[in-house]
């Protein structure tokens, strides 16, 4: 394992390239990707009717008009005015199970929500990242997820920037620190989530991956759903405008 | 009068410390979470210090920065500053503890990670003098108090680990007899 390990590391892989080796390889053995088979999943709970009120997704405004799926989650988090708040992927679908199909808030199942992630991300594949910050809540949501995303705290003062900027492709453990608000001008973590993880056979939104970074360190994470967690992707994501997007992602 | 005086330079003095947040950013903050909340409502000056500065403090603030971080260090009762190093590799290669192989190179159990410098053969390149055992506490006992806003956990400090436990991770990086010096690191760096 160690000497698998240390050579793997002198030959110095890049993981996006071995992530993509990986997906030719699953692609070429099974015939279909996992991730393909969340959006297929995602699509069904989209179109199907379901819930109190008997009614499909189809209705839901992602910020582009009702039913307008291509290019609408390379323009999330935004401002919506329905609901007075700034939403991202997780939670406008959230919001639209609840408005359209007469959910309870905790009936939603938080596997449901990321398959049809999955499907809506899947329509804007190729297309650049495009935030903006218009409203004023935007702007303050971007300032918040700046101050969060600096922020020292907690019993290891931890903080995403001391990690994804300061020590920036530098490892601890197996994988070096992505670049998550392109300080190398290379794109950024915005592009590819929501993403599916091969090493561990996982699909993940990015509000799930905030929340694993935070647990992994040993700090309480935000809710799924609140504002720190979409502070955080709308900070993220106007620093990776204009990079190409990858969806649904396919990473180790 | 003049205590009046010293009570409301300290009480701006905290307030100004502190400000980081914004109110409306606080009342988001305790929205998203009551654990999350705590670990950011209750940041410490410091803490905000550093998150003002983006970890970067400017040069005038470094003397009395440097100082305040050197005042929280405390040491083991009976002033040894090397312990036990079994124990201190028992803690040095726990991942749920110290955790220190993930960022340091040098440990024979684990291969290290790159964030931090190598610490290969740490003792045998430093020799085992008060000043460098000393030093080797210090460091991580408070980590602020050499390296200002750094990523190293602040030990001591915060409590991770107790006086006694820093001093056998000490030993386990000093003793010329301990695996990490006598044992090649695993991996290659």
């Amino acid at each position: 394992m160690f000497l698998l390990l240390a050579w793997g590391l002198s030959q110095e892989v890049d993981p996006r390239e071995e992530a993509k080796r990986q997906k030719e390889l699953l692609l070429q053995t099974a015939g279909v990707l996992p991730s393909e088979l969340i959006v297929e999943q995602g699509k069904e709970l989209f179109y199907a009717k379901r819930g109190p009120k008997n009614a499909s997704l189809e209705g839901c405004d992602f910020g582009l008009g009702p039913g307008v799926l291509k290019g609408a989650s390379v323009r999330l988090p935004r401002y919506f005015m329905d609901t007075n708040k700034v939403e991202d992927l997780d939670s406008r679908i959230r919001t639209c199970m609840i408005q359209l199909q007469g959910f309870k808030p905790e009936e939603i199942k938080r596997s449901e929500v990321v398959a049809i992630a999955f499907y809506v991300a899947a329509q804007s594949d190729g297309m650049p990242v495009q935030v903006r910050l218009l409203y004023p809540s935007e702007k303050a949501f971007y300032e918040l997820g700046e101050r969060l995303f600096y922020a020292r705290s907690g019993a290891r003062d931890i903080g995403c920037a001391t990690c994804h900027v300061t020590y920036l492709g530098k490892r601890a453990g197996v994988l070096p620190y992505a670049d998550v608000i392109n300080v190398a001008g290379k794109g950024a973590a915005m592009t590819h989530w929501p993403a599916y993880r091969y090493s561990n056979d996982q699909a993940w939104t990015m509000e799930d991956r905030i929340r694993a970074c935070y647990g992994n360190l040993g700090h309480p994470a935000p809710e799924f759903y609140s504002p720190a967690v979409i502070a955080l992707q709308l900070f993220m994501a106007y620093h990776a405008n204009g990079a190409k997007a990858e969806l649904p992602g396919f990473l180790r | 009068m003049r205590s009046i005086w010293l009570l409301l330079l300290l009480a701006l003095g905290l307030a100004l410390a502190q400000r980081y947040f914004s109110e409306q950013d606080l009342e988001r903050i305790r929205a998203s979470g009551p654990k999350y909340a705590e670990a950011l409502v209750g940041q410490r000056p410091d803490q905000a210090l550093c998150s003002i500065h983006k970890n970067r403090l400017p040069a005038d603030l470094l003397p009395k920065f440097i100082e305040e971080q050197r005042a929280l260090i405390q040491y083991p009762k009976d002033g040894k500053l090397m312990g036990d190093w079994k124990k201190g590799g028992a803690i040095f290669n726990n991942m749920a503890k110290a955790n220190c192989f993930s960022c340091h190179f040098g440990s024979p159990l684990n291969l290290g990670g790159d964030v931090g410098p190598s610490l290969e053969k740490y003792g045998l390149n430093r020799g085992q003098s008060e000043a460098i055992q000393r030093y080797t506490y210090e460091v991580i006992y408070n980590a602020w108090a050499y390296f200002p806003c750094t990523v190293m956990y602040r030990f001591g400090v915060q409590g991770l680990l107790t006086p006694e436990e820093i001093a056998d991770v000490v030993a386990y990086l000093l003793d010329p007899n301990s695996d990490f010096n006598t044992k090649p690191a695993a991996g290659r760096r």
